[in-house]
């Protein structure tokens, strides 16, 4: 059938897309030495050998410590977040919706080395703290801080999906708990919240993995105490026995795959059952918000005190950081002002590579990633049927794998692959591997604007005679060119974003500022950081600034 | 089949996983004719129709169109949708909001590689023919619901498709336009000799609209013939309760007499309907009672009853009288306010069914 040849061939590439790297990860793990030493036999030593590496459960149990942790923060403050903007009359909300968002954008390569430089022990807050009140009682190194900042970093994720339930909840429900003499509070307690616990859960296992997944906080804030994750101690792995241990950072892989795959597949069928109650929704009539009364101070000053920590203290920490020469107690930054870190920047050839590489993989490599979703899309569109389900189990997988092993898997496959090989040190091998890491971010953008195409239209194109391709060339793409606009925006912000994939494919010609920033905190270059990060967080900030400008909504 | 005979389905059957939907259903389509598929929700009526365009999965049975098998389950014939060159026009009309009412309506004349000149004149002359002339350029937000449904009928029948099927034409107009709407369907329908089905599942519009009605049940066909027949010769009390505004009474047979059966309600009310069902003396059976028939009179007199008049409504056009009916109420139409009280009223036994 001529119509049923593309759609296998694009199921068929997406398919290689995601399991071929990770098969190698796990066929990786259990061989006795990098797969392209003959030497290599089946076995199972490299799990021995992390199993008997005391640092190896040291970072398993802090990974568990923060995974709880910062559940434990994020969900009950997004939780409440999302009620007080959705539900209540705070003044300013609209306002709010935007920042409250940021975190979720801003590289946490880039945060984490904000809060360095604003609350380490020698930042610009610690030292201003410490002229006024005499000493600094936070250590910012500690594994506690990093949980804590890791909790509220991650308070966005919470509010867009906890925030998003509220809204579709029908406020006729609450409206009859009201007249049935509940009081506004008894309301949110016995039928508000119950109604989204769904969603609650569902998030809540999202933050859980998440958590396993976070690199670069951890990297930068527990480096100088010695406190690793499972991320970071397979990043250090990469020269612990002096040549490549690939073995042993795929076992450590397999390990955070086995914790996180059933968590993805828990969350799919979570996200099944909160979907049964959307569907039980009532009328999504015009909401009532809840009067706060004098208690409005009291949640203004927590969502400032929650802004001031997560955005203003370390964003302005990084811009304040990349325009003095050196800082700490005693030092007038007004007097050590330069911009000496822009020009070496923008001297070295390297540095100006990795800025337009950044910039062509978040405009073009966005634009093709947006691309390639939308064929995935559309080859299941409508399709209720075995491939569409393989589709989802597909686009799903890459989610569990974090994403610095998934660069280090496609650096594998580029690597060996004979015909892929000349494209390894080209942007292509980036694009390809961020592609992969953030394909179901991408396919929900492209689903939801797929969704919003009532069936109809389709199906009178058919009943006129058009057929499947051309129906979808005709009618289904054209009508959905906002929303594609839309998710092209969204996945520039995530490919400047991005830092954790880009690690291992850095080479020369490969450099894009993510993975630039790394490799250059572990030399030391702190000058060079700052100016990077800066720089960074503009690129996000314009794509932010044309997707409010274009009115595309952030979440769906 | 006869050679006008322009679609037939056979037997056909279809399920939504294991719950059956259309539990094989036999129709036909004579060329010129407008076939009306009726029914409550539910009932498999859109259902059918969707299959016959192609746009359902049926598992078993026939569709044949023009002489041209389209469907057939057990040879495995299943032409897809776009090959069956039939018309659709859906309830929601389906306009593609992106292309002007021009473009809509050329999509399928382009699909079918008609010359650029060609396609202009064809498609002028049927919004022409749908008094939609000035209306070209526009999108179809900017025209009201009538005239987008006016487009959506040009655009199904600019490539002259044998067959034109209706989904619900007239449900997403008010209630004022769907009459003029409906007269102004029927005559086009009419002169341009189109043989069209038509899903609906308001009686009267079936009524109106077809030359014959097809009353679906569950999946099956329970009745079908012409709006007539089907209103006053029902055969089952599916059929009887559907067609038209009714009186459902529940009683024992009291007496058998001819074609007729004597309904006892509540021990006191007597009344003489046609029989129907073979239902015995002493058994449980329901009685039809067609509103308009049911007639005030003067005084006693045969197949009258001294009921007790509750209420009388005024509907604008009539008046409607509610009656105690033991437990239930009984209404009756009539064209002058009466005061509650005791009153008389005739029960035509032709217009009393007992099931």
């Amino acid at each position: 059938m001529l119509q049923t040849l593309p759609r296998r061939a694009v199921v068929a590439l997406l398919a290689l897309s995601v399991f071929f790297p990770l098969g190698l990860v796990l066929w990786q793990s259990v061989l006795s030495g990098p797969f392209f030493m003959p030497s290599a036999q089946l076995s199972l030593e490299s799990f021995v050998f992390i199993f008997e590496d005391p640092d190896f459960w040291m970072a398993t149990r802090n990974t568990l410590i923060i995974a709880v942790g910062m559940s434990v923060i994020a969900i009950p403050l997004g939780a409440v977040l999302a009620f007080i903007m959705v539900r209540t009359d705070l003044p300013g909300r609209r306002w709010l919706e935007t920042p409250i968002l940021i975190p979720i954008f801003v590289s946490p390569v880039v945060l984490a080395f904000g809060y360095v430089v604003s609350l380490g022990p020698v930042g610009f807050f610690s030292v201003w703290f410490e002229a006024l009140f005499g000493h600094v009682p936070w250590n910012i190194y500690s594994l506690a801080s990093i949980v804590v900042i890791a909790g509220l970093t991650h308070v966005p994720h919470v509010y867009l999906y906890s925030s998003s339930a509220l809204r579709n909840l029908g406020s006729d429900v609450e409206e009859a708990a009201r007249l049935s003499g509940a009081s506004p509070f008894r309301v949110a307690r016995d039928v508000s919240i119950p109604m989204v616990s769904p969603a609650l859960l569902y998030v809540g296992v999202l933050v859980f993995f998440l958590g396993f997944e976070i690199f670069g906080l951890p990297l930068i804030l527990g480096d100088p105490e010695g406190h690793l994750v499972l991320t970071t101690y397979l990043y250090k792995l990469t020269n612990k026995l002096g040549t490549p241990s690939y073995h042993l950072m795929a076992a450590v892989a397999t390990c955070i795959i086995a914790v996180t795959f059933p968590l993805v597949l828990l969350q799919r069928a979570l996200l099944k059952s909160a979907q049964r109650f959307v569907a039980m929704k009532g009328k999504s009539a015009r909401q009532r918000p809840l009067a706060l009364g004098p208690w409005k101070w009291v949640a203004l000053a927590v969502i400032a005190l929650w802004l001031l920590l997560t955005i203003v203290v370390p964003v302005s920490g990084v811009a304040l950081r990349s325009v003095v020469s050196s800082w700490g107690t005693g030092i007038n930054l007004l007097e050590v002002l330069t911009l000496d870190h822009f020009r070496a920047v923008f001297e070295e050839d390297v540095m100006i590579r990795s800025i337009l590489n950044s910039i062509l993989i978040g405009t073009f490599g966005g634009a093709l990633a947006v691309g390639g979703y939308l064929l995935v899309g559309l080859a299941t569109h409508r399709k209720a049927d075995g491939l569409s389900r393989l589709v989802d189990y597909i686009v799903l997988t890459p989610r569990a794998v974090p994403g610095l092993m998934a660069g280090l898997a496609v650096f594998w496959v580029f690597l060996f692959v004979p015909f892929l090989a000349p494209l390894r040190s080209t942007l292509f091998s980036v694009w390809f591997a961020y592609a992969v890491v953030w394909l179901a971010y991408g396919m929900r953008l492209i689903q939801s604007a797929l969704m919003q195409v009532g069936p109809e239209l389709e199906e009178a194109g058919r009943l006129v005679g058009a057929s499947r391709a051309r129906v979808s060339l005709d009618i289904t793409v054209p009508l959905i060119r906002n929303g594609l606009l839309g998710a092209w925006l969204l996945v520039f912000m995530i490919f400047e974003r991005e830092y954790s994939t880009g690690v291992y494919l850095l080479s020369p010609g490969t450099e894009v500022i993510g993975a630039q920033i790394v490799s250059l905190w572990a030399s030391g270059a702190v000058d060079v950081v700052a100016a990077l990060s800066l720089i960074n967080m503009l690129l996000v900030g314009s794509g932010l600034a044309l997707a409010l400008r274009f009115g595309v909504k952030l979440h769906d | 089949m006869t050679d006008k005979t322009i679609l037939s389905v056979d037997n056909l059957a279809l399920s939504y996983g294991s719950n059956p939907i259309l539990k094989g259903v036999s129709m036909q389509l004579r060329r010129g004719e407008v076939v009306s598929l009726l029914g409550p929700s539910g009932s498999g009526k859109t259902t059918l129709l969707r299959a016959v365009a192609g746009l359902e999965q049926p598992h078993a049975g026939s569709v044949t169109i023009a002489g041209r098998t389209i469907y057939d389950g057990a040879a495995g014939i299943d032409i897809p949708a776009e090959k069956r060159d039939l018309g659709l026009v859906f309830q929601s009309y389906a306009l593609w909001p992106h292309k002007t009412v021009f473009d809509n309506v050329a999509y399928p004349l382009k699909l079918r590689k008609v010359g650029q000149g060609e396609i202009a004149e064809r498609v002028h002359a049927a919004l022409k023919n749908l008094g939609l002339g000035h209306l070209a350029e526009r999108y179809p937000h900017q025209l009201s619901g009538g005239q987008q449904q006016r487009v959506s009928i040009a655009r199904a029948l600019v490539y002259n498709p044998p067959v034109i099927l209706l989904d619900e034409p007239l449900s997403n107009l008010d209630a004022k336009m769907r009459e003029e709407a409906r007269a102004w369907l029927r005559n086009l329908i009419v002169e341009m000799q189109l043989s069209a089905l038509v899903v609906t599942h308001d009686q009267s519009e079936a009524m109106a609209m077809s030359d014959r009605i097809l009353l679906l049940n569950g999946g099956v066909i329970e009745q079908q013939g012409s709006p007539q027949e089907m209103y006053s010769q029902p055969q089952t009390y599916f059929v009887a309760d559907f067609m038209g505004s009714n009186n459902i009474l529940k009683g024992r047979v009291a007496e058998i007499r001819d074609g007729e059966a004597c309904v006892e309600v509540d021990g006191q009310l007597r009344i003489w309907g046609r029989r129907r069902s073979d239902a015995a003396i002493g058994q449980e059976v329901k009685a039809v009672l067609r509103v308009e028939q049911l007639r005030l009179a003067d005084g006693p007199g045969e197949h009258r009853l001294a009921m007790d008049l509750a209420t009388s409504m005024f509907l604008g056009d009539r008046f409607e009288y509610v009656f105690h009916a033991g437990d239930t109420l009984l209404r009756a139409w009539g064209n002058r306010p009466e005061a509650a009280g005791q009153r008389w009223l005739e029960f035509p036994p032709d217009a009393v069914w007992v099931f």
